[in-house]
């Protein structure tokens, strides 16, 4: 190993070190307050780990329901993210069969136009957005959340991507045999898109249960928000940090579906940028 | 018969939602910038107004809002997106040296924050900064409260940002430096090329597109900024963070009587200003490029 090499190994690996330490350490250090009371926060200062380490914080949190009910907000969280992916597959599953697989008159030009109108700043779409959710009757509740999302254009640009580098074979000897676009769809092609529905899925829950603006904007009703709005609540609620441990097991909570989805999905996360060849050039 | 409808079962629910929430509410969107309209009544016609309003009078209070908030929100992006792309490129430079071990636990810890929630990750990193308990004031010996008093305001918005963008940008660069042919890299050495010039005369030019595409991405997704300045300092000191979505949110949703309608044209004024800059991004980088 030339000498060049093992400098330059050392500077690697003390640059991936501090930022690996710089990552982890907030997310640490909130784990552990989450286990401190609130005089040790107060007296102790920065201290990684507890001097004593108790389970108050995560009692109180179970046990609020009225001002802050965390517990129903992760409910509330988990059932919209549930219900927008498991619609957002068969949307997008629908849809990619449509743009890639039927035959229409101006089909790719239909592609194109909706995908060029979507590339506008969704910005500006956003007042009306909530005057339509408040028209359907649907402030306050979970489909405000579920449903818009499913309008976006970017998974089904990447199924219909994923689709076109697919033969046409399997589905074409279907045909001949006599089976309908239906019989296709369900029996030959979704189990071809498992890969790019795996992973569509996994960002649409992501995506979901982190949604903050939207959330913010949609929900009064504190029974009714996702965690995201609630946590913004709470900061209010025990604002000035008074029950600082509490707060810290809020945010520990909030963040354990998505840490634990990449725990077990981290190889669909990683590879998701494959599916997306036009980037990685 | 028939078969001339299947295509509408399967392409038109997503038609209809694509319309109702997508192209409608973008269309009423520009609409309703010419107009004055408080969300519940009827938008009335005013034409430019909104537009000369926050433009160009200067007694205005939106004039000053629109003004001072595309001033923060132009700050941020600029303070943001350089790091965005640089940090990820030399993580992923990093991660490729052929001793660095443990790569695929490196890369899930620098991911990870990626997939927290701006809220969580506010309140996890407001402790970090919080004056009596946090490393600024322990750690750093800083004494004053981060989030009330600049420029440290900026710097824990900006950090946050940093914390939890890296991530996506570094697997798309890992994933393009992966796929540069190996070839060059020994044409290098045999040249006598040392890592530096490796760098800057191979990998960079190998990885064009998506260094462009995460590029005019990272710009265009920081324009949208509003949780970190929202939950972080609140807009503050003296609406110095407060950004142009947070004036636009407070104008239509906020307390009191809604002024959705400049709100509207603020927020036209933005996306016209995000997509301004993303085709100038891209114009000049693959003109540069070519």
């Amino acid at each position: 190993m030339s000498k060049n090499m093992t400098i330059s190994k050392y500077i690697s690996y003390l640059f991936l070190i501090s930022i690996c330490a710089a990552w982890a350490i907030p997310v640490i250090f909130g784990l552990t307050t989450s286990f401190r009371s609130q005089t040790e926060v107060i007296n102790s200062g920065f201290r990684l780990l507890p001097l004593e380490w108790i389970m108050d914080n995560y009692r109180a949190i179970l046990d609020n329901t009225s001002t802050a009910p965390i517990v129903r907000w992760l409910g509330n969280s988990l059932y919209i993210a549930i219900l927008h992916t498991f619609f957002v597959v068969v949307v997008i599953s629908l849809t990619g069969y449509g743009y890639s697989r039927m035959k229409f008159r101006g089909r790719d030009t239909m592609f194109f136009v909706l995908l060029g109108i979507s590339f506008f700043p969704p910005v500006v779409n956003l007042i009306p957005s909530y005057k339509i959710i408040d028209a359907l009757g649907w402030v306050n509740t979970s489909w405000a959340m579920i449903v818009p999302g499913l309008a976006g254009m970017g998974n089904i640009f990447l199924v219909r991507q994923f689709m076109l580098g697919i033969p046409h074979e399997l589905d074409e000897s279907a045909r001949v045999d006599g089976a309908g676009d239906f019989r296709i769809y369900f029996s030959i092609i979704l189990p071809l898109m498992k890969p790019v529905l795996i992973v569509c899925a996994l960002f649409s829950f992501v995506g979901s249960w982190n949604d903050f603006l939207w959330p913010v904007i949609v929900y009064t009703d504190v029974d009714k928000m996702p965690i995201t709005a609630g946590l913004l609540l709470l900061q209010d609620i025990y604002g000035n940090y008074r029950m600082i441990g509490q707060l810290m097991g809020s945010a520990m909570l909030a963040i354990i579906p998505t840490l634990l989805l990449f725990f077990f999905a981290q190889k669909y996360f990683i590879q998701s940028i494959n599916l997306n060849s036009g980037i990685k050039g | 018969m028939k078969r001339k409808l299947m295509p509408a079962f399967f392409v038109g629910p997503h038609l209809i939602l694509f319309l109702v929430f997508v192209l409608i509410p973008t269309v009423y969107g520009i609409y309703a910038s010419f107009t004055q309209w408080n969300l519940n009544s009827d938008p009335v016609w005013t034409g430019l107004d909104n537009y000369r309003t926050i433009l160009f009078d200067s007694g205005s209070t939106f004039h000053r809002q629109f003004w001072n908030g595309l001033k923060n929100t132009l700050l941020f992006v600029a303070m943001s997106v350089p790091l965005l792309i640089v940090i990820p490129l030399m993580v992923a430079v990093a991660l490729e040296h052929k001793k660095v071990k443990m790569k695929g636990t490196i890369q899930a810890i620098i991911y990870v924050p990626g997939l927290i929630s701006i809220s969580a990750a506010a309140l996890i990193w407001s402790l970090i900064f919080n004056k009596q308990l946090g490393v600024s004031s322990n750690v750093f010996g800083s004494d004053a409260v981060w989030s009330t008093t600049q420029p440290y305001a900026w710097m824990i918005i900006i950090i946050l940002t940093i914390w939890g963008g890296v991530g996506g940008n570094m697997i798309i660069y890992r994933a393009s430096i992966n796929g540069v042919s190996k070839d060059l890299y020994e044409a290098g050495d045999i040249d006598g090329a040392g890592p530096i010039r490796k760098f800057f005369s191979i990998t960079l030019p190998s990885i064009r597109f998506p260094l462009i595409y995460t590029f005019v991405m990272t710009t265009a997704g920081a324009f949208n900024v509003f949780g970190q300045p929202l939950m972080l300092t609140d807009g503050g000191p003296r609406e110095s963070t407060t950004v142009l979505m947070m004036y636009i949110r407070q104008l239509a949703f906020g307390h009191g009587d809604s002024i959705a309608g400049m709100a509207s044209a603020m927020a036209v004024l933005l996306g016209v200003v995000i997509l301004v800059i993303s085709a100038l991004q891209y114009y000049v980088m693959n003109r540069n490029a070519n």
